[in-house]
């Protein structure tokens, strides 16, 4: 005999209940919109530029040493030619120079003993804790350097001298690496020598893999963007784990599972109202944050298997918990490892070999290199491929594990 | 412990030697029984006797770890949606869904079955819930709820029911509307498997039923015949006599009992007249060594 009632009518009954009762759950739609409209704030509000200048303190003064140069060989300094070098200098992209009277000064400026407020070329240092000067503006210095007062001289004639570099602790192995290299490149300069390494020049071949970001760099707003869409994904999943206790705890599946439904129904339904519910918040998130004009087709393609697999998790976490903190608990103990790669992004690099194992970590890497890097359908397919991988596997468990506990009800 | 139905010709519901444990506690124990269409099977017992699970795996919650069962003329163990179309359960357990109105409940289990011109309002009106349809069952007593089950139950109008204990802990009003909605569904046509551990209950709605204690089942009959069987064939007479009470027992196998019942009656000092047949729990007890309440 034919089954009385179609699978399919039978899914689609139980989901429109499913999403009547989400709905009708004031806490969890309380939190669901909060969520959203905070995530949304919080995409704006991040900063959507990057300050990549390192202030560099020096002493003494460029026009100092040159001055002293000039002396030591009895030579005239051609003020306007000097400071039209100096100009240049401080004009480097991404370098600010800080030009301070004393190498205490500079000790104490990088150690964060002292601040520095400039403006134009004066140079005031208040110590930490004294009121800084009206009109002027901080200089947070990272690094300091003290030339010896014959560096100009020493250095034209060949002879060997000694520059002291200070550097905050937290200022990066490769800059501190970079900036011996700066003094060092200088010392050439003044010595009239050629670096013995030929660099290409801008306008010369610079192989540049990806997309080429130079000035225009990865924003707090775009590493946060795949994190904010991700905990969107979560949350919904904290929701549908939270439906699926109380339909185990309130033993209405067992009500279900004595009419045609069959566990497998209970379960795509469940899985299809997570994952709608999740896909929803999550285009509403990225629309508002208007991440959707690259590739909308793939990013929400993205989207929905992350939203599959987070329904995965919730089916694992909703059938382990006994009551809602338990609930809750096996929420957070389940979904908090699969944010892991959502935090990688916000830091530059790559993300250590476990990283890249977690579930999670395809779908938010997929959704940065499309959103941020410009990724195509190609270049995505490993990503999806695991991502559905990881999905099926997944719900499989997640199924298995609901099946087992209604089972036992 | 063997016993054979003879009366049941055509069964609704059969079970032959089915044995459930959960891990290494034995729930039931090598069950046999059957129960006919328009019949009420009373299953008395205490609680943890098997009754519930008895239940659950008739109605393919659980599957047998021994024996078959059928329901319908199909094994339950097959997991046939043909049969959870004709069936109708009513926990022990109120699980409605809370935030749905009473209505939308009904409709909803409706929907599971295929129908979609549910007549909801007469449905709440057996229940005595028609006004009260379209309120959340969250603002429900738990009398409501115990009705709206009931109304649940019969959404699909089912040829065979299993009601697990439906009128515990209700007040007089609300199981009596309950069982006069079981008397009416048995009427029709429909295969009752009652548990209950309601000895009064079982006596009033039960055209047999069967005592179950410690997973296996100790005897099924009508509730006249055990009380026949199990209770005393006499009649106990009180007369007033002067200041004290005379207290007579007549026996009903005895040759003059009719000439000494007419006595007891025209007597002057006539206080009552008993007869002696048991009360089903006091069957149960003697059968079992233990009470229905434990």
């Amino acid at each position: 005999m034919s089954r009385p009632v179609s699978h399919l009518s039978i899914v689609r009954s139980i989901l429109v209940k499913d999403l009547k009762e989400y709905g009708r759950d004031k806490l969890w739609a309380f939190l669901t919109v909060l969520v959203l409209v905070a995530f949304i704030v919080m995409y704006w509000v991040l900063p959507n530029s990057v300050d990549e200048t390192i202030t560099v303190a020096i002493s003494p003064s460029f026009e100092t040493m040159v001055e002293t140069a000039a002396d030591t060989a009895g030579a005239e300094v051609d003020s306007d030619r000097l400071d039209e070098l100096v100009a240049g200098l401080e004009q480097e992209q991404g370098l600010a120079i800080v030009s301070v009277e004393s190498a205490a000064n500079i000790e104490a400026l990088v150690a964060g003993d002292a601040t520095a407020y400039v403006d134009g070329s004066q140079t005031i240092v208040v110590p930490k804790g004294a009121r800084p000067p009206q009109g002027m503006q901080k200089a947070d210095v990272n690094i300091g350097i003290v030339f010896p007062d014959d560096f100009l001289a020493a250095t034209a004639s060949g002879e060997k001298t000694t520059v002291q570099v200070f550097v905050d602790a937290t200022v990066p192995e490769e800059i501190r690496v970079a900036m011996v290299g700066i003094v060092g490149e200088f010392a050439y300069a003044v010595a009239g020598d050629a670096l013995p390494v030929a660099v290409p020049g801008p306008e010369e071949v610079y192989v540049v893999l990806g997309q080429d970001r130079l000035g225009d760099q990865v924003t707090p707003r775009e590493s946060f963007r795949p994190l904010l869409a991700f905990m969107v994904l979560l949350m919904e999943g904290l929701v549908m784990s939270a439906l699926i206790a109380k339909e185990i705890q309130q033993r209405t599946v067992s009500a279900l599972l004595v009419t045609p439904a069959t566990t497998g129904d209970v379960l795509a339904a469940k899985g299809i109202a997570g994952a709608l519910s999740g896909l929803a918040q999550a285009v509403v998130l990225l629309a508002a944050t208007g991440s959707l004009s690259v590739e909308p087709a793939l990013v929400l393609t993205l989207m929905l298997l992350g939203a599959v697999m987070v329904s995965g998790v919730s089916m694992i976490a909703g059938s382990a918990g006994k009551d809602f903190i338990g609930t809750l608990f096996y929420g957070m103990l389940f979904m908090i490892p699969l944010l892991i790669p959502a935090f990688a992004t916000i830091f530059p690099g790559s993300a250590s070999a476990w990283v890249r194992v977690l579930p999670s970590y395809p779908m938010v890497q997929g959704l940065v290199n499309v959103a941020t890097y410009g990724d195509g359908w190609s270049d995505t397919l490993p990503s999806l491929g695991a991502l559905a991988a990881w999905c099926a596997g997944l719900f499989v468990v997640g199924w298995f594990i609901l099946k087992r506990k209604v089972e036992t009800l | 412990m063997e016993w054979k139905d003879e009366n049941v010709t055509q069964a609704a519901i059969k079970v032959e030697g089915i044995s459930y444990a959960y891990g290494d506690v034995e729930a039931v124990k090598d069950l046999s029984f059957e129960v006919a269409p328009g019949e009420i099977l009373g299953f008395l017992g205490p609680n943890g006797a098997g009754k519930s699970t008895t239940i659950k795996i008739l109605t393919g919650q659980l599957t047998p770890k021994s024996g078959t069962a059928q329901v319908l003329g199909i094994d339950v163990s097959a997991d046939d949606p043909v049969v959870q179309a004709q069936i109708g359960v009513c926990f022990e357990e109120k699980n409605l869904y809370e935030s749905m109105s009473g209505k939308e409940n009904l409709r909803f289990f409706a929907s599971l079955f295929g129908i979609k011109d549910v007549d909801t309002e007469e449905l709440l009106r057996r229940v005595s819930l028609a006004d009260r349809g379209k309120d959340r069952v969250s603002s429900y007593s738990k009398g409501m709820r115990q009705r709206l089950m009931m109304a649940r139950t019969l959404v699909n109008s089912p040829k065979a029911m299993f009601l697990d204990e439906p009128t515990d802990g209700l007040d007089p009003v609300s199981s009596q509307a309950i069982r006069k909605l079981i008397k009416e569904e048995a009427d029709r046509g429909a295969a009752v498997l009652l548990t209950t551990h309601d000895m009064w209950e079982a006596d009033e709605l039960s055209d047999r039923v069967a005592f179950i204690n410690e997973g296996e089942l100790y005897t099924i009959d009508t509730p006249e015949n055990l009380k026949l069987r199990y209770g005393k064939r006499s009649v106990k007479v009180r007369v007033r006599e002067g200041d004290g009470v005379r207290e007579e027992t007549v026996s009903l196998d005895d040759a003059a009992v009719g000439e000494q019942l007419k006595a007891a009656v025209t007597a002057s000092g006539l206080m009552t007249i008993h007869t002696e047949e048991a009360s089903l729990e006091a069957i149960f007890i003697q059968m079992t060594g233990r009470g229905l309440e434990g």
